[in-house]
């Protein structure tokens, strides 16, 4: 597989605070990122040494298999946490104006944000105004003009951020089917539970250092199947059970954590006899949980 | 690097020049500019005009048309000026009556009295207020008075218009080596003019670039353009669009004015061309090199100062910072006048954020050697570069640093981080 981004443990202080520490990552062709921490755990400042807006104190940064360049960046698309449009221009100059920067003709920058304005069902946003539009609409133009030059690898943080579920699940499908062409995806969030499908791949950072990184399945796979969720009607008496390490009970569902390498099937079996099961499954941990089980609730946020 | 300094020029050229601003003030600046050359022209008459019609009245009929003589040859002489000498009270009264139809502005009584030098003078008007052309009546009263004094000593008339003649001060000066009648006021219109346009440009123009460095900040939309784009294109790119913009409407109206120059109506007014305002093709050459390189100097200082600045209300706090050399400048243009050639001069001249105006006024006063006017305009357009350099470096840190206005040795740290 065709590496495009590697990062080889670098690092970042501002002032006295060490904002990323020797942190080492690496980004494959067709393949979907998640750099996953929770807020001011490094997150961005990592992105920005991808993109050279800064420059790591130590370390080496390494895009298509080549140090950095900013020659590079006319294959990278970026989307910022902090990302905005010019107030009073319209949307088709634009589109055009940032197609341009990154390489593209005039006439072929336009064509593409008319197709992809189609795509994404707000061709009529073209001839507006930025002050004119939504800040989903806004949205949904920043995204397309990182993808307009249409760049192998796309680094977008925080991207879902402020967006409503449909078009949320609208920028998702965007960005597998541009995975499935062999893009590699970057992204990063602090909302762990809305990425766990769409990921491949994750790094999850905390106060600067990674914790966890590694393929999801990997990772996934290193944690046994310690939860359970079961629907019942009737007693509640079987979450005194010994093989239960903590549980939160909602009414008619109860969210169990086992204690390691305990008996579910046991479990069932005493819930089975005081109550009317609907359902009892052993669930996976999310990466929520594996994130807090790893620092321990250390974290900054 | 010069493809995406030119598209950043060209967004911002265009943007500017397409929209409603930059045709609305194009137009109505030189509308306003003719309105109030018109205006000016009306009151300027007005106020000139003075007392049109007015009477002397004396005991003496001797003083009273030399007094009338003296009047007449005034600069803004009165229409009409009658003579009633010597007066009787009926003749004062009916004065008084036509001063209150507005039929005269006004008359003058001048009577000698026994026994002193001085003889009492009054003048009688409508309204108190009414002073314009007192100066001129003193003057005449006075001139009058001695004339008939030296003809009453027995000089004759042709010896009291000998004696009294009124000495004009001619002004000459040395230009490349030969000494050429000058006209002081206009030697110096070009440096007037060029602090003036200078001025105006930062103020408008200069602002504009740090709003637009502010517009990027605030809407976030340069984190994007700093990942297709260094800063150093963006900042580059930025000052030329942006100060393309201003010379485009700067020079509309440069050329409304030689069309102006060369029309009928400048004729009809005493202009014919440029050259008739006392400005030469080097004058003017010069004029143009240090306007554009002041011009681009300070926009720089300006995109320098908008991107160490969150908001678009603290710019406008900047604006004194931003013009502060340039008021420096006029402060030191009695010195360097009088002064072009002095060490401190020099020195002050070779100063970039001084060099336009400075060294534009050496140029007019006295020119300067060649190698210095050289110096100075490499340095003036070095220190554009290095200033863009500056903005840009700030820029780029910017991204990383806000909610909070930066300190001096914050940003000097700022630019290490970059």
């Amino acid at each position: 597989m065709d590496v495009l981004v590697e990062l080889a443990q670098i690092s970042k202080s501002y002032e006295e605070k060490a904002a990323v520490r020797d942190l080492s990552l690496r980004i494959e062709a067709g393949s979907m990122f998640g750099l996953l921490g929770p807020n001011g755990a490094g997150k961005t400042s990592t992105i920005r040494m991808i993109v050279g807006i800064t420059l790591p104190d130590a370390g080496k940064v390494t895009l298509f298999n080549k140090p950095w360049a900013s020659a590079s960046l006319q294959r990278v698309g970026y989307l910022p946490e902090e990302r905005g449009l010019y107030k009073k221009m319209k949307i088709a100059d634009q589109l055009v104006f940032l197609g341009e920067l990154r390489g593209l003709g005039a006439a072929e920058a336009g064509r593409r944000a008319h197709a992809w304005c189609e795509r994404l069902q707000i061709a009529e946003a073209l001839s507006k105004r930025t002050e004119e539009l939504s800040k989903g609409m806004q949205q949904k133009i920043q995204f397309i003009a990182t993808l307009l030059h249409d760049p192998q690898l796309i680094i977008m943080d925080e991207p879902f951020s402020g967006l409503d579920p449909v078009n949320t699940l609208l920028l998702q499908d965007t960005l597998l089917d541009l995975k499935k062409q062999g893009n590699a995806i970057l992204f990063s969030t602090h909302r762990m539970d809305q990425v766990e499908k769409l990921c491949d791949s994750i790094c999850l950072i905390n106060r600067g250092e990674a914790v966890l990184s590694g393929g999801m399945r990997d990772i996934k796979s290193r944690y046994e199947r310690n939860h359970v969720v079961v629907q019942y009607e009737g007693s509640d008496g079987f979450l005194s059970h010994p093989a239960i390490a903590e549980y939160k009970n909602y009414a008619g569902q109860a969210e169990i954590r086992l204690k390691p390498h305990a008996d579910a099937q046991d479990l069932l079996r005493t819930a089975a006899a005081t109550a009317a099961i609907m359902k009892f499954e052993l669930v996976e941990p999310s990466l929520e949980e594996i994130f807090i089980e790893t620092v321990g609730g250390r974290t900054d946020a | 690097m010069l493809r995406n300094t030119l598209l950043i020029a060209k967004r911002e050229y265009l943007e500017r020049v397409r929209s409603k601003m930059f045709r609305f003030t194009t137009i109505l600046v030189p509308i306003g500019a003719a309105g109030l050359a018109v205006i000016g022209g009306i009151g300027g008459k007005k106020m000139e005009a003075g007392v049109q019609n007015l009477a002397i009245v004396s005991d003496n009929p001797v003083l009273a048309q030399d007094v009338k003589a003296a009047l007449e040859k005034a600069e803004i002489p009165p229409k009409t000026v009658e003579v009633i000498a010597p007066a009787a009270p009926a003749d004062i009264s009916q004065l008084n009556q036509r001063v209150a139809a507005h039929q005269i502005g006004g008359y003058l009584v001048v009577n000698e009295a026994p026994g002193q030098v001085t003889p009492d003078a009054a003048w009688i008007s409508g309204s108190a207020t009414d002073f314009i052309g007192k100066a001129e009546m003193e003057t005449a009263v006075s001139n009058g008075l001695v004339r008939e004094q030296l003809l009453a000593r027995g000089m004759t008339d042709s010896q009291v218009q000998a004696l009294m003649k009124d000495v004009k001060l001619k002004t000459r000066q040395v230009k490349h080596g030969a000494v050429v009648d000058e006209d002081t006021s206009r030697s110096f219109a070009g440096a007037y003019a060029l602090i003036f346009v200078l001025y105006g440009a930062v103020l408008i123009y200069g602002i504009n670039i740090a709003r637009s460095v502010v517009e990027e900040k605030t809407s976030r939309i340069f984190e994007v353009l700093l990942s297709s784009a260094t800063a150093d294109e963006l900042m580059l790119g930025k000052l030329l669009g942006v100060g393309a913009t201003g010379l485009t409407q700067m020079g509309i109206w440069a050329a409304l004015l030689v069309l102006y120059a060369g029309s009928s109506i400048a004729a009809a007014q005493g202009v014919h061309g440029l050259t008739s305002l006392g400005v030469t093709r080097a004058e003017l050459i010069f004029f143009a090199v240090f306007f554009i390189g002041g011009f681009y100097l300070y926009s720089g200082l300006a995109a320098a100062l908008g991107s160490s600045v969150n908001g678009e209300q603290e710019v406008q706090q900047f604006s004194l910072i931003l013009i502060s050399p340039l008021v420096a400048s006029v402060v030191l243009f009695p010195y360097v006048l009088g002064n072009p050639a002095s060490t401190a001069s020099v020195i002050l001249s070779l100063l970039p954020p001084f060099t336009p105006i400075i060294m534009y006024m050496r140029i007019c006063a006295q020119m300067p050697p060649a190698w210095q006017i050289a110096l100075s305009v490499v340095l003036l357009f070095a220190s554009v570069l290095a200033m863009v350099w500056l903005a840009a470096r700030i820029y780029r840190v910017g991204v990383l640093m806000y909610g909070k206005r930066a300190t001096l040795p914050e940003m000097i740290r700022w630019l290490r981080y970059s």
